[in-house]
């Protein structure tokens, strides 16, 4: 039974992105409805899958295909992390696509899009449901492919080319850390079992355990866009909105924090590790929250936001925190999709990008300003939606651990989130006067009427940000019940049950969270007023200095391998006897060294 | 001097031949009967392997694929030999490599 659902689970999407492609342009209505239904059968099937009854225990494997000796088995293992994230990308992705049959309507090659938007699904929820070390490594680059393609999906515009190839250039540092990280692991473990690794990683050397670590940590920024790895997510919103919700909001920046989180019990006791984790996740905090203080695009601001939240997460994550984290991540993807998708909409009607021409649409959309505002809530993290339990409960755990630096970094987010998020909403819904940016002036759209396609996603999703935080004991006895090695960072439903109550909304770091938040606001209210402060101002040419730093020096770096590769290349000579000679050689100093060593 | 020494003599005359010969040779019909003599001293170097560890079996297997692998090797190699005859008229490595450019 759970060995079906899983199938299903992976098996959908990939079997629907091939149908949708051989489908291609020539009818469109059979396949937008086929990518849709791939979609649903998916995200249902994920669902059942936390109510399906069985008898868990510590092993939960559920599907094991033998692989070779050095392999090890293809398993797939349904506990409660990797529930938790496919049902995320389901039913997030579902809602994503059936978005995308009113965003997308009229653009061409749609066959491409919604066979790369499925595949990106049935990708995640392999990448999370994977026992194996190699496997997981194979879906998290199979991820990164699919957000390759899709930010480069206007594949006649040059800066969605470049953003695409920048994404995929930078996760690919991310990706090399990974794949250091396993080969090592398989050269000191008996096979590459997920399991071996949590078992025996107080057998592996400690040196070595700390590069594997390392390796691991660096995936997990690359992926999750941290400081400095951050640089590729602003750019990545050339993407066609839906996909920035589904890839770059609610799931494929996840698989960092889903990285993280799952090795922390083995990697844990090495030095420095988790300090690092903590320093990288509040840099992110503080630099994404700036970043989206000062942008003026719209998707730039959510996805600088992102960046911020997503530190939380990984912070979070560096505190032992494994299940306030994960319920961060739930929220987050949530209101943070909802969010993207009512920008999308918005962007729809206007046809520009730039908050600074938009303004007083909320008499003209009200069906996309309501979902907004509910979004917008919950990423400032008012009571009480959802981001206002999530917040909260990992501020409170940092508080009770006496963690004093991050309790600072967090609240201070807060007051952060509260100033970008406040400056947007106005901006986009309320602001009075539009100014003319560049020579053309945007028209503002009649009161439209959004097609079903459009709206229904909208709803669900705000339905979603205020009632996401309700099943949550069941993910607390769920994850608690089937993690055995990370039991002792993790809640029980009871636990969980007295965290979502009075107990947090009177607690002192509450209140001390919305006393921040509300000066964010207050800070916002009064700097709007006066147009040109110069404290605003010059923090916000620091925020870009630093952003340009950053993006310099990753230039620098690519220019750096260019010029390696074009010294290299004369090593390629094409004289075949020269290449015979090089050959021998190698065969000779191989042999020495095999030889020097017995 | 006993079968298993004359054997590797063998082997590494063959290896010598072929290497030679892929070293010296330009002519490209010529550097793939160097590279088949090549093959042929790796596939007798496992055979006496096999009979000298006493696993006869699995050299065989081991030998049989060899030999199924090296014929495909040669006959793509000779196709392209004569498709680059073909195009270019010329068989002269050396002269070929400036096709590069």
């Amino acid at each position: 039974m759970v060995a079906t659902l899983v199938f299903i689970v992976i098996l959908a999407p990939w079997l629907g992105a091939l149908l949708v492609w051989l489908v291609g342009d020539s009818r469109p209505r059979t396949r937008n409805t086929l990518a849709v239904l791939a979609g649903v059968f998916a995200a249902t099937a994920a669902v059942a899958l936390l109510f399906a009854a069985q008898p868990f225990t510590t092993d939960d494997t559920v599907v094991s295909i033998p692989f070779g000796p050095f392999i090890g088995h293809l398993t797939l293992v349904a506990d409660g992390l990797a529930v938790y994230l496919s049902i995320i990308a389901t039913v997030i992705g579902t809602l994503a696509i059936w978005f995308s049959v009113g965003y997308m309507r009229g653009a061409a090659q749609l066959g491409r899009y919604y066979a790369l938007v499925l595949l990106f699904i049935g990708s995640m929820c392999a990448l999370v449901l994977s026992g194996n070390l190699l496997f997981l490594f194979l879906f998290w680059e199979a991820t990164a492919f699919c957000s390759y393609a899709l930010i480069a999906f206007h594949n006649d515009d040059p800066k969605a080319v470049s953003a695409g190839i920048k994404a995929l250039i930078v996760t690919q540092v991310g990706g090399v850390g990974l794949l250091i990280g396993i080969l090592i692991a398989a050269a000191y473990l008996p096979d590459l079992q997920i399991t071996t690794l949590l078992q025996e990683s107080a057998n592996v050397p400690s040196a070595v355990l700390g590069v594997l670590a390392f390796g691991f940590l660096l995936a997990a920024i690359a992926k999750s866009a941290q400081v400095p790895l951050h640089i590729w997510l602003p750019d990545a919103m050339e993407a066609p909105t839906p996909v920035s919700a589904l890839i770059h909001a609610a799931t494929m920046v996840n698989a960092g924090i889903y990285l993280l989180a799952r090795f922390y019990p083995a990697f844990a006791p090495v030095p420095g590790w988790t300090v690092s984790i903590m320093v990288v996740g509040s840099l992110s905090i503080l630099l994404g929250g700036l970043l989206a203080m000062f942008a003026n695009d719209l998707k730039r601001v959510l996805a600088y936001s992102t960046v911020s939240q997503l530190g939380y997460m990984v912070a979070g994550v560096g505190l032992g925190a494994l299940f306030e984290s994960n319920f961060f991540l739930l929220s987050h993807a949530v209101y943070k999709a909802l969010l993207f998708l009512c920008a999308g909409a918005v962007i729809h009607e206007l046809g520009t990008r730039d908050m600074r021409r938009m303004g007083r649409l909320w008499s003209k959309l009200p069906q996309v300003g309501w979902p907004f505002l509910i979004g917008a809530a919950a990423l400032m993290g008012l009571p009480f939606f959802n981001g206002f339990w999530s917040k909260e409960l990992l501020i409170e755990h940092a508080a009770e651990h006496g963690n004093g630096f991050l309790f600072v970094i967090f609240v201070l987010g807060a007051g952060i989130t509260a100033y970008y998020t406040a400056r947007m909403t106005w901006l986009v819904f309320f602001a009075p006067g539009r100014q003319a940016v560049g020579d053309q002036q945007s028209t503002l759209p009649k009161r439209t009427h959004l097609p079903i396609s459009m709206l229904a996603p909208l709803v669900l999703l705000a339905i979603g940000v205020i009632v996401a935080w309700l099943p949550v004991e069941r993910f607390a006895h769920r994850m608690l019940l089937t993690l055995p090695y990370h039991a002792t960072f993790l809640i029980s439903a009871e636990q969980a049950d007295m965290l979502l109550s009075t107990k947090t909304v009177l607690s002192l770091s509450t209140a001390v969270t919305l006393t921040i938040t509300a000066l964010g606001v207050l800070l916002w209210w009064r700097f709007s007023k006066s147009r040109h402060s110069d404290a605003m101002s010059r923090v916000g040419a620091f925020a870009d200095k630093s952003e340009a730093i950053f993006n310099r020096a990753a230039g620098q770096i690519v220019t750096g391998t260019q010029g390696l590769a074009s010294v290299s290349q004369r090593a390629q000579t094409g004289q075949l006897t020269w290449n015979v000679v090089g050959i021998f050689l190698a065969l000779v100093a191989l042999l020495g060294l095999a030889l020097w060593s017995m | 001097m006993n079968s298993f020494q004359v054997l590797l003599l063998g082997v590494i005359a063959l290896l010598g031949i072929g290497l030679y010969g892929v070293l010296i040779n330009r002519h490209l019909i010529k550097v793939v009967i160097a590279l088949q003599i090549l093959v042929k001293a790796a596939l007798l170097a496992v055979i006496v392997a096999g009979r000298f560890t006493g696993r006869v079996s699995l050299a065989e297997s081991m030998g049989l694929t060899i030999i199924v692998i090296d014929t495909i090797v040669a006959v793509l190699a000779l196709a392209l030999v004569v498709q680059i005859k073909q195009r270019a008229n010329n068989l002269d490595s050396a002269e070929l490599a400036q096709l590069k450019h």
